[in-house]
């Protein structure tokens, strides 16, 4: 098994960054282009807790380094899970995810969690994300290594990329609440 | 807004994500979340989306998920 853990700060409120979280891979993210689609199987709140869950599937298209190929089969896209909780009370934004292509031979199980900066609660954001990678493909020990291997590092590269892009969405939700603000008030 | 992995679901779902999100900005995250009027848009969406998952024989497997979640249930809608 592998893990990878990353942590950053957005420079945006926690109610902004929630917002935007929805619309995280659209058009405005010019770096995630490996996330083709964004599906919602089912949203309700609990009754209980006020918390809204909501699952999604998540369609990627992504390219296997050749070596893998032969492992992965012909999918081109790959899918995955995700449940989220956002919790209104405490200000937190749990995002659960599985992987559900290639379950056989990997287990990629990722949590992402929003949640307003200690620093500073009003301005900033802290996003914490953990995964962790696990080959299951029995005996070889050299296949299930690279495996793990290459997916920890495209989990990095699409960190990176995908903390840039959600910049760009939150940049730009700010400026299009903005707007709508004014044309309210016109 | 991302678009649906069925592109004849893309219309609907276009119209569900843009009224779920400003309900989420205005009424949500404001403790004003009463009812869900998103809802009648949500079901044409969902009835779109299931036969798509269905015809491209995705279904089983997002049920195989979906059947594996009663922990995460468990730890993040907690009664505190």
């Amino acid at each position: 098994m592998k893990v990878f853990s990353s942590e950053t700060e957005f420079e945006y409120s926690w109610d902004e960054v929630s917002t935007a979280n929805w619309r995280k891979y659209c058009p405005w993210n010019e770096k995630s282009t490996h996330v083709i689609a964004v599906d919602t199987l089912s949203r309700s709140i609990d009754p209980d807790t006020g918390v809204l869950r909501t699952e999604r599937l998540i369609t990627c298209s992504q390219s296997a380094p050749k070596w893998l190929q032969p492992f992965l089969g012909g999918h081109e896209m790959s899918h995955v899970h995700e449940t989220s909780y956002v919790n209104p009370t405490a200000r937190t934004v749990t995002m659960c995810s599985t992987n559900l292509t290639w379950s056989d031979l990997l287990s990629v199980r990722e949590t992402v969690t929003y949640r307003p900066s200690p620093g500073a609660p009003h301005s900033s954001t802290r996003f914490e994300q953990n995964a962790q990678i696990t080959a299951l493909c029995g005996g070889w020990q050299k296949v299930r290594n690279g495996i793990e291997q290459f997916s920890v590092e495209r989990f990095q590269q699409n960190a990176t990329k995908g903390k840039e892009g959600f910049e760009m969405v939150l940049e730009m939700s700010r400026k299009v609440f903005a707007q709508e603000r004014e044309k309210a008030r016109a | 807004m991302s678009a649906s992995l069925a592109p004849e679901c893309n219309e609907v779902k276009e119209r569900y994500d843009s009224c779920f999100l400003k309900w989420y900005s205005e009424k949500f995250l404001r403790g004003n979340a009463k009812t869900d009027e998103c809802a009648p848009l949500f079901k044409q969406y969902k009835d779109c989306l299931s036969k798509a998952l269905k015809e491209r024989g995705i279904d089983t497997m997002v049920e195989e998920a979906r059947a594996n979640q009663k922990e995460l249930d468990a730890e993040y809608m907690k009664t505190s």
